[in-house]
This record gives structure tokens, sequence and C-alpha cells, in this order.
């Protein structure tokens, strides 16, 4: 028996529905049928779809970038950080309004206003995401430890991820539980081992830096800095697409409205599958009853973007920042690598500082860790892209639903494989770090695009009593500037894309 | 009146915790070459009261003095379980190297930092907690009261999960008819 944590209940729906039909209509497409709102769950437990978002969101921006920031300038920058993750806080929670009032994926809303931004998001995810880059730190972390080379390894994941998501049931089940697992060890190994390296002074400095609004030192300003510190702001949390891939999560895992729609299933099972409607659906929001189970939900999803999201993304952060600040102190030469900017060698540097100050395990389990994140975001991202692509080629590519969206699931799975494995045995290995940056310019253009359409599809698509408030749109309006303002400010006055 | 022998069997998923932090903490060791004798003694150092103060939640848990699943609770009792068991963890590790034990120096800074990590350290502690306490509470409820009353508080949950997917599989299928 598994008592699974995120439930509610679908009210079953009268025979006569499909007669008489009330729908509500939104932009261009197939209007939604009216459904029941299933009630919302009590936000006691800890464990759902934001699952995901933090098993990408924890990745290098966290345990290198910010790190390396704060020994370049001080704590005081991480005020940058803070800014950037609690902007992605509220993106969570406006994703989540869509799906979880429809049912559909972002990229479903993005259609909605205007096709040729599906279609662009379409474009950008396949280019952002088909690279095998995010596979290499996990990988030369783990080389660090066992002296297999980083692209066997990177090989075999790639495999072994497709042929287990092939072999699944309900894919979404499996990975929840098995995210939720890798992430509860790394939050409990990080906190051990930082408890036992750190001291009061070095988390002190980090905590209060978090909180110096307006620090910007000069040398921040510099055509080598600049661009940094922009793709580290893009990279605190969920960079890129990540967080419109979580409208998917909240789909699958029955959030809201996705109770309607059914699970993606591996290759296996996939005969077993229910349809797939043509279209989200929507609740009546001059219910008072429904309403009030709207504002449930709400308030679970609060919980997660707040505990979960920026909790563990600020306590892995700092975390990571009180290992460097111990590292640099312990070695100085630890500093210098790191403010050179070769991640293999800062990571490595770490690793021995921690292993002379400590126990040869430390360095070893610091290691452990970084190859644990890029397990992790192994797994998130091939799930979540592959996800992402079927979603919006089945709903819109001529004839694609001949197809099931599990058997689309599985194509562009493997094709993701394939395709990093010709990447990594005949491509630019020019190691490790070369690969990561080539993604930073799209994935950050594509951070301020989907503010745009939080915006379009929050306020032109939903009923208005389930609209965001002027403050929430100013912040995501923000979120807009932000991202936009600072790619465009690194292109034209420094003539280079984000670092 | 409690059963000790229930509690102790209840509290396998908070004690499974705490020991797989005892492993992060000394369990690499022979991996990486340190002597074996070392690498137990640090592991027992930090995994032996983190394993302790795991049971004491889960019995707190059991007893329904505290709430199962909720975060509040937890915080609060690793703000004080979490510091003390580095503590001890810091005793033993300076007993191994320097052969006598002894306090790390400004041991109320020490203890300060550890409880501020501590909130993280709960999260994490909460997390597994829950993810191994369903698999493990059902399979002992038959015989173990506590695991039935927290296996209660889930059932209604769990119910609704069947009943969610019945009815929507029902109303597709009427859909489509």
């Amino acid at each position: 028996m598994d008592v699974t944590s995120k439930t509610s209940e679908v009210p079953e729906e009268p025979a006569a529905a499909a007669v008489t039909e009330k729908v509500w209509k939104a932009g261009r497409l197939e209007p939604m049928p009216i459904r029941k709102l299933p009630d919302a769950p009590p936000s006691m437990h800890i464990l759902g779809p934001t699952v995901f978002l933090v098993a990408l969101g924890v990745g290098m921006g966290e345990s290198y970038m910010w790190p390396r920031l704060v020994l370049v300038f001080g704590p005081d920058i991480r005020w940058l950080f803070m800014v950037g993750v609690t902007l992605q806080a509220f993106v969570l929670l406006e994703m989540a309004r869509y799906a979880m009032a429809t049912g559909e994926s972002i990229f479903f809303g993005a259609a909605r206003v205007f096709k040729p931004l599906m279609w662009f998001f379409y474009a950008a995810a396949i280019l952002i995401y088909m690279w095998p880059g995010h596979l290499s730190a996990g990988a030369a972390a783990f080389e660090e430890i066992t002296g297999i080379p980083w692209q066997v390894t990177a090989c075999v994941a790639l495999v072994f991820v497709g042929v287990l998501f092939s072999l699944l049931s309900v894919i979404y089940n499996f990975l929840e539980k098995l995210l939720g697992l890798l992430i509860g060890v790394l939050v409990v190994g990080t906190s051990v081992i930082a408890a036992i390296v750190g001291n009061w002074d070095d988390l002190g400095r980090t905590l209060s830096g978090m909180f110096a609004f307006g620090y910007f030192p000069h040398e921040a300003m510099t055509s080598t800095w600049f661009p940094v510190v922009v793709g580290s702001i893009a990279f605190a949390g969920p960079s890129g697409m990540q967080q419109m891939w979580y409208t998917l999560q909240l789909r699958d895992s029955g959030a809201g409205m996705g109770a309607h729609i059914p699970n993606i299933r591996g290759l296996r099972t996939e005969g077993e599958a229910e349809t797939m409607p043509s279209r989200g659906f929507m609740f009546d929001t001059e219910d008072p009853a429904e309403m009030a189970k709207w504002k449930g939900w709400r308030k679970w999803v609060t919980f997660d973007a707040i505990l979960l999201f920026w909790g563990i993304t600020m306590l892995v952060t700092i975390s990571f920042t009180v290992l460097a600040m111990s590292a640099a102190r312990q070695n100085p030469n630890v500093a210098s690598l790191i403010e050179g900017g070769d991640r293999d060698a800062a990571l490595k540097a770490m690793s021995d500082a921690f292993a002379s100050a400590g126990s040869p395990i430390l360095g070893t389990l610091f290691f452990a860790f970084i190859a644990l994140i890029g397990l992790n975001a192994t797994l998130g991202l091939f799930d979540s892209f592959s996800r992402g692509q079927a979603d919006m080629t089945y709903y819109f590519v001529p004839g694609a639903k001949r197809f099931s969206m599990s058997r689309l699931y599985a194509g562009f799975l493997w094709g993701v494989i394939l395709f990093g494995i010709l990447i990594l045995l005949f491509g630019p290995a020019d190691g490790p770090a070369g690969i990561l940056d080539t993604l930073a310019f799209l994935s950050t253009f594509a951070m301020g695009a989907y503010c745009i359409v939080l915006l379009l599809t929050n306020n032109m698509l939903l009923p208005k009593k389930i609209r965001p408030g002027p403050v929430r749109n100013v912040i995501i309006g923000f979120g807009a500037v932000f991202y936009l303002g600072m790619l465009f400010y690194c292109l034209f006055r420094f003539g280079v894309a984000v670092g | 009146m409690a059963d000790p022998k229930q509690l102790a069997e209840f509290s396998v998923p908070a004690i499974s915790v705490g020991a797989a932090a005892g492993l992060i903490a000394g369990g690499l060791g022979a991996f990486v070459g340190q002597p074996v004798g070392w690498a137990v003694l640090t592991g027992l150092g930090l995994g032996v009261p983190l394993m302790l103060f795991g049971a004491g939640y889960a019995v707190l848990v059991a007893l329904r003095k505290v709430p199962a699943g909720v975060f509040a609770p937890a915080a609060v009792y690793w703000v004080i379980g979490f510091p003390l068991a580095l503590m001890v963890h810091a005793v033993v590790t300076e007993w191994v190297v320097a052969g006598t034990p002894g306090l790390p120096p400004e041991p109320w800074k020490f203890l300060a930092f550890r409880a501020l990590l501590s909130m993280g350290f709960a999260i994490g502690f909460l997390w597994m907690h829950e993810q191994l306490g369903r698999h493990w509470w059902p399979r002992i409820l038959d015989r173990n009261e506590y695991a039935r009353r927290t296996v209660e508080q889930y059932v209604h949950l769990a119910a609704s999960l069947e009943a969610r997917k019945a009815a929507t599989g029902r109303a597709r299928k009427k859909r489509v008819a």
C-alpha cells in the first residue's frame, strides 16, 4: 500500500454533460468545457510536483556560480540571488495558476494567445536542451571519485535513463518518488557537511549579504564580470524553460483541473493509456463552493513554493557558499582557481581543501553531492524536455494525434538520448565546462519571454475571478524587464551574451 | 501505556535517516583509503546521536505529541537536536584525533551555527521520514498500534486518490460514449 500524499477527489460528472455543455472561451482555440474542480489536499505534506523544480533548479548556479561570485565580490552580492529566487517563486505561483485552473500546459496557453509564441518555445527547447551539457558536471565529479572517464558515465547514464523511462508504467509517480528521495539525501547531506566544515562567521556573512540590497561593485560592471553576474542571476533557481515544464508536472500529478487529464505512460504499458482530451477544462468560477476549493489549491501550491522551492534552493546555495568560503580560508589557492573560472579545477580544489581540513571523506563527499546534483538534473531534464515537446507536438503538429502522447514522449526521449551520445562521442567534446555555457543566451531569453506569456495567459484567458492581482502582475512584469533588460544590456554594452 | 517494542518498530524510518547521515559522515572512509576504525568512529559519532534524536521525534509522532508530516514542530525539534548531535560528533572526533575528548572552541558559537543550519536538516529529515514511512508503516500496521494510527491519518488521502482515479476514468468513458 502506498500512501500517496497529494491527492484529492474528482466528483463524478453527470452523464448528460456532453449534450448541454457549458464552456469557457479562451483565446482562439477550442473552448474549455466546464467541469468540477477536485478538492484540494491539505498542505501538511511535503511531497509534490515542486520536487521536479527543486531537482532541476538546484544545480550549478547554487553549487558553483554563486559561491564563485561570493568569493570574488564578497557575500553582499548575494542580494541579487535573493531577488532572482524570490522572482522565480512568484513565477512558479503564476505558472501554477494557469495549469491548475485549466489542466493545460503553459505552452498550450501560449498557443491560445498567439501560436507563433508556442512555436518559439518549441524551437528554443530543442536548441537549448538537445546538448548533453547538463550531464557533464555530474559525470566529471563521478570521474573524480571513481576514475571512470566522464564520457563513459554520461553515455551509460543516457541509455539507462532511456530504458528506465520506457519500462515504467506511469512515469510521473516513479520520478516523484525517486527525486524526492534523492533530494532528501542531498538536503540532509549538505546540511551535515556544511555543519561540519563551516563556521558561524561564514554563515553570518552569507546571510547578511542576502539583504545588502543595491550593492553592486564597480568591477561587476566590467565586460569580464557583468555577463557572469547576469548568467548567475538567470541560473538562480530553475533556469531556461524549467518553470514552463513545471505546468506539465502539475497536470500529471492531478493538481487542480489536471485531474481530468490522463497520465503519460512508459512504452511498455502505453496501450493501457486513456484517451487524451483535445484541450483542458475550466471550473465554474461563479459557484462559491468551487471558488472555495480553488482557494484550497492556491494555498497548497503556495506552501510548495515557499517551503520546498524557496526554502530548499536557499538552503543548498547557502550551504555551498559556506563550503566555498571555508575552502578558500583553508587554502588561498582555491579562491584564485574559483575566481579564474575553470569550474572543474575549482571544484577539485574545493574538494581537496575539505579533504585536508576535515578528512578525505569530506572531499569525496563533496564530489558525491556534485554528482548527485547532476543526476537529479539529468533525470528531471530528460523527462521534462520530452514531456514538453510531446505535449506541443501532440496538440499542434498536424497528424501527430495518430501517435499517442506516450509514444511521442518516447520518441523525443530517445531522440535526445541518441543525439546526446553522438555529441559526447564525436561532437565538440572540449571538456565538460565547454558545452554548458552555450545554453546561456537562449535560456535567459526564454525566461524573459515566459514572463510576458504569463501576463498574457493569466490576464486574457482566465475568468476574472481567478486572474492575478495588480501586485502579482507588476512582479511578473518586473521579471520580464529584469531578464530581458539585463540580457540585452549585456549584449549591446559588452557585445557578449551572458556568461 | 506506551509499548516500547512497538515504538521502536514504529521509529525505524526515523532511525534510518539518522543512520544515513552517519553513513554520509563516515561510510565513505574505507573507499578513500582512510583507516577503517577512524571512519567507523566518525560515522558513529554523528550517526548514533542523530538516530537517537530521530527515534525521539518518531516517538513524539507515535504518541501524538506532534502531528505527522508537519514542518514547524520538526523544525523546533531539530533546532535543538541537530546542534547537540554535531557537538557529540565534534567531541568524538577530538577524542579520536587527540586521544582525549574535548569541546570545540567557542562552544556557543558552534551550537548557534548548527542551529541555523538545522532548518535545512529538518526539511530533509521530514521529507525522507515520510518517504520511508509511507512504505514501512503500512507493512507493520496489523501488529503496531502507532503505525495503524499514523496510517489512518493518511488513509483519507489514499482513499481520495483511488476515488479520483475511478471518477476520472468513469467520466472519460461516458464522454467517449
